[in-house]
């Protein structure tokens, strides 16, 4: 491994936080779901560089699943947000607050 | 001889499954052929298999049904002459209707749905008629209930008639747990399900136990057969459209509580108490039932009491001992039954939906035709001599006279009461409803009144075999051949003589004819146009809380309501309001309360907003995941 592994894992460290402030501090339905996306990839770098250290397989495969969660939730996350687009016209996330107890 | 009995039994199946599936989007005609012809088809069958069989009986499985263990339910047919009659009456008579319903139907568009049912019935019926198997049987036997209700609650939409067909089925369902338990008796007892093993083994049962299954066999009959403590649901099953009454509630239904007993004859006769309780019922049911149409306004309660109360002579033939005579008289009831509702359709068409035989009247100008069909009926429920419901009438009261119990003397002169009381309440329904009277209102009478002539010809060959069916069963000493009789002798209980003495027996006939006559004649004077009470409310307090009496069927309906259903639904309240209500559910609510009470405080947090969620969600994943990474640095 070129890079050292304490790198690797700060990138990912930082990428994970960058997408936790998008999704939390942005308002839109479209970056939050960016936000998750960026999260999701930053675990799957530190698996990565965990299984190159380690010498161990396990942690490719699962990014490999991680993969398919996030394509899959991307499919239908998109959906929803086009769903909710077509209903209230807007893509503001505050205004969904129909739920409020 | 199997290929025609499935036919027989399974033309008027496939009829209403054709209509069932594919009948809504058939022509109207065509529809009405489909439903016609299936029942046509099985009269064919009945004559060919009828002609057939000559002198043998068939046992013949059709198919297996049900096999587990020991028990198996085969749908096997056993052909004997008792259901070679049966089969032969109901398809006829089925056949007949259904061709008068396609008269009486015109102007209804839910056809489909009731040729359907119809059809459905006929093939119940002829499952009755000819199952071997006891579960088989009792498939036709809770098939009939079904189409029943579903008739009489044929016009739904009136909350009346629903509730009509509900009672039936609930009161019928009385029945039918007794008849339950006695198949289930004798799976127990004697290993076998079939009618025709049973009865050959009859002999094997100890007296105790015939006379256990033989009552809750006639507990079963009396609920389908509407017999003394179960009467209540006919006379509101008149509800239904009419062919269905004279179908359904007359000529087939009804008597298949009778035509059970006498299938199972073997076991009944083995206990002569029940005998004597089955023949005491019936002679009740039957005096009770002529009083209480006495006492009726409306045609079709008239003849539903009526038929209550001539089916309970059929039961009297089976308690004295009588299969033959019982059978005779279920024949030319259905004939002369049929005829009567058919003919009482006729009048409500063309009176505009008018029950009330008191204002009707002078139809016999206005209906020509249906007068002398009505005629026709009426004297043969009458029993006045030569018709046919007289020969049957009387041999039962001879059969019963004749029994050597002396009880049976007794049971005799009830019936013989209830007998002439069946004079006077049908000649009182025929000369209100036909002859003329001045007292009625003009307007009324000027009504048009036109039906189809199809519907009155129709009932042609009813009256014909009600005229004719005498001749079915002539006694011999006054020089018949009883042919009826002969022919079902091969039947177990069918006496090809009647048990009385010639001499008996012919003073008897006589004795009752010119009785029948003479009640007749006294009828004529009391209920003749001109007799002075009818028409006009009657000032005296006691005739009028009599005919109160009567026309309320001696208030069993309303005892039944102060006995059994109010204080059901006093309990049902009481479970309802204080158990289920009281206890269950507010234990739930307490509980549900406390969780509340302790939840009110973190329902501040949720504001509905998504991004307050996500931070939520983001510092409470911190929070967990530091408190892991603490304890596994300082527990390591």
């Amino acid at each position: 491994m070129i890079v050292p592994y304490g790198n690797v894992l700060l990138l990912a460290i930082i990428l994970f936080l960058l997408g936790a402030v998008c999704s939390i501090s942005r308002r839109n339905l479209l970056m939050i779901l960016i936000g998750v996306e960026i999260m999701l990839n930053a675990a799957g770098l530190a698996f990565v560089a965990a299984s190159l250290k380690w010498r161990l397989l396990d942690g490719q495969a699962f990014v490999l699943f991680i993969f398919a969660v996030a394509a899959s939730e991307v499919a239908v996350g998109l959906a929803l947000i086009v769903y909710s687009q077509r209903r209230t016209g807007s893509l503001n996330a505050d205004q969904y607050n129909q739920m409020k107890g | 001889m199997k290929t025609i009995l499935f036919f027989l039994l399974f033309f008027p199946f496939v009829g209403g499954f054709i209509l069932a599936v594919i009948g809504r989007y058939l022509p109207r005609r065509v529809a009405e052929w489909i439903a016609c012809a299936s029942v046509l088809g099985s009269l064919l069958m009945a004559s060919l298999a009828f002609g057939a069989a000559g002198e043998k009986r068939y046992l013949l499985t059709l198919f297996d049904w049900i096999r587990v263990g020991d028990l198996s339910a085969s749908m096997t047919v056993y052909y004997d002459h008792l259901a070679a009659i049966m089969a032969l009456m109901v398809t006829f008579v089925s056949s007949l209707i259904h061709l008068y319903s396609v008269s009486f139907m015109r102007d209804d568009r839910d056809y489909v749905r009731y040729f359907c049912y119809m059809n459905l019935f006929v093939f119940s019926m002829l499952v009755i008629t000819l199952a071997d198997n006891l579960v088989f049987l009792y498939l036709g036997w809770e098939g009939v209930g079904f189409c029943s209700y579903i008739l009489i609650g044929f016009w739904y939409s009136d909350v009346a008639n629903a509730t009509a067909g509900r009672k039936a089925f609930v009161l019928t369902r009385i029945g039918d747990v007794a008849f339950g338990i006695a198949i289930a008796l004798f799976f127990l007892i004697l290993d076998q399900l079939s009618i025709f093993s049973i009865n050959s083994k009859a002999a094997s049962l100890s007296a105790g136990t015939a006379t256990l299954l033989a009552l809750l066999l006639f507990w079963g009959a009396v609920g389908k057969s509407a017999q003394l403590p179960l009467i209540v649901w006919l006379p509101d099953a008149m509800a239904g459209p009419t062919p269905v009454s004279a179908l359904i509630h007359a000529a087939t239904m009804v008597t298949a509580g009778a035509y059970l007993l006498m299938r199972l004859f073997p076991v009944i006769a083995l206990s002569s108490n029940a005998m004597v309780i089955i023949a005491a019922v019936a002679a009740f049911t039957g005096l009770f039932a002529a009083l209480a149409a006495l006492g009726q306004k409306d045609i079709k309660r008239i003849l539903a009491y009526s038929t209550i109360s001539q089916v309970s002579y059929m039961f009297l033939g089976i308690g004295a001992g009588d299969v033959t005579g019982g059978m005779y008289h279920l024949l030319s009831h259905a004939f002369f039954k049929a005829l009567l509702f058919l003919g009482a359709g006729c009048v409500i068409q063309a009176l505009h939906e008018e029950h009330d035989i008191f204002k009707m009247g002078n139809l016999r100008q206005r209906l020509p035709a249906v007068f002398w069909l009505y005629l026709v009926g009426s004297v043969s429920l009458a029993a006045i001599p030569p018709f046919g419901g007289f020969f049957s009438k009387d041999r039962i009261l001879l059969s019963t006279f004749g029994h050597p119990e002396p009880i049976y003397k007794f049971l005799a002169l009830i019936a013989e009461i209830g007998a002439v009381i069946t004079v006077l309440y049908t000649f009182r329904m025929f000369f209100v409803a036909f002859l003329e009277r001045p007292s009625l209102q003009e307007d009324f009478r000027k009504k048009d009144l036109k039906i189809p002539k199809f519907m009155v010809w129709i009932n042609a060959p009813l009256a014909i075999l009600a005229i004719f069916a005498a001749s079915l069963n002539f006694p011999e000493v006054f020089g018949g051949k009883s042919w009826l009789a002969h022919y079902l002798a091969s039947i177990p209980g069918g006496i090809p003589l009647s048990p009385a003495s010639a001499p008996l027996e012919r003073s008897m006939e006589i004795g009752s004819g010119l009785l029948n006559i003479a009640v007749l004649i006294a009828a004529y004077f009391l209920y003749r146009p001109e007799a002075r009470f009818l028409g006009r409310p009657t000032p005296v307090v006691f005739r009028q809380r009599l005919e109160e009496l009567l026309s309320s069927g001696f208030y069993l309906d309303r005892l039944y309501q102060v006995a059994l259903v109010k204080p059901y639904q006093a309990m049902a309240r009481i479970l309802w309001l204080k158990v289920d209500e009281g206890v269950v559910d507010d234990q739930f609510d307490a509980t549900a309360n406390i969780f509340r009470f302790f939840s009110s405080g973190l329902q501040l947090w949720t504001t509905g907003r998504l991004s307050t969620y996500l931070k939520m969600l983001l510092l409470g994943f911190t929070a967990i995941v530091s408190a892991l990474a603490l304890g596994w640095y300082y527990l390591r």
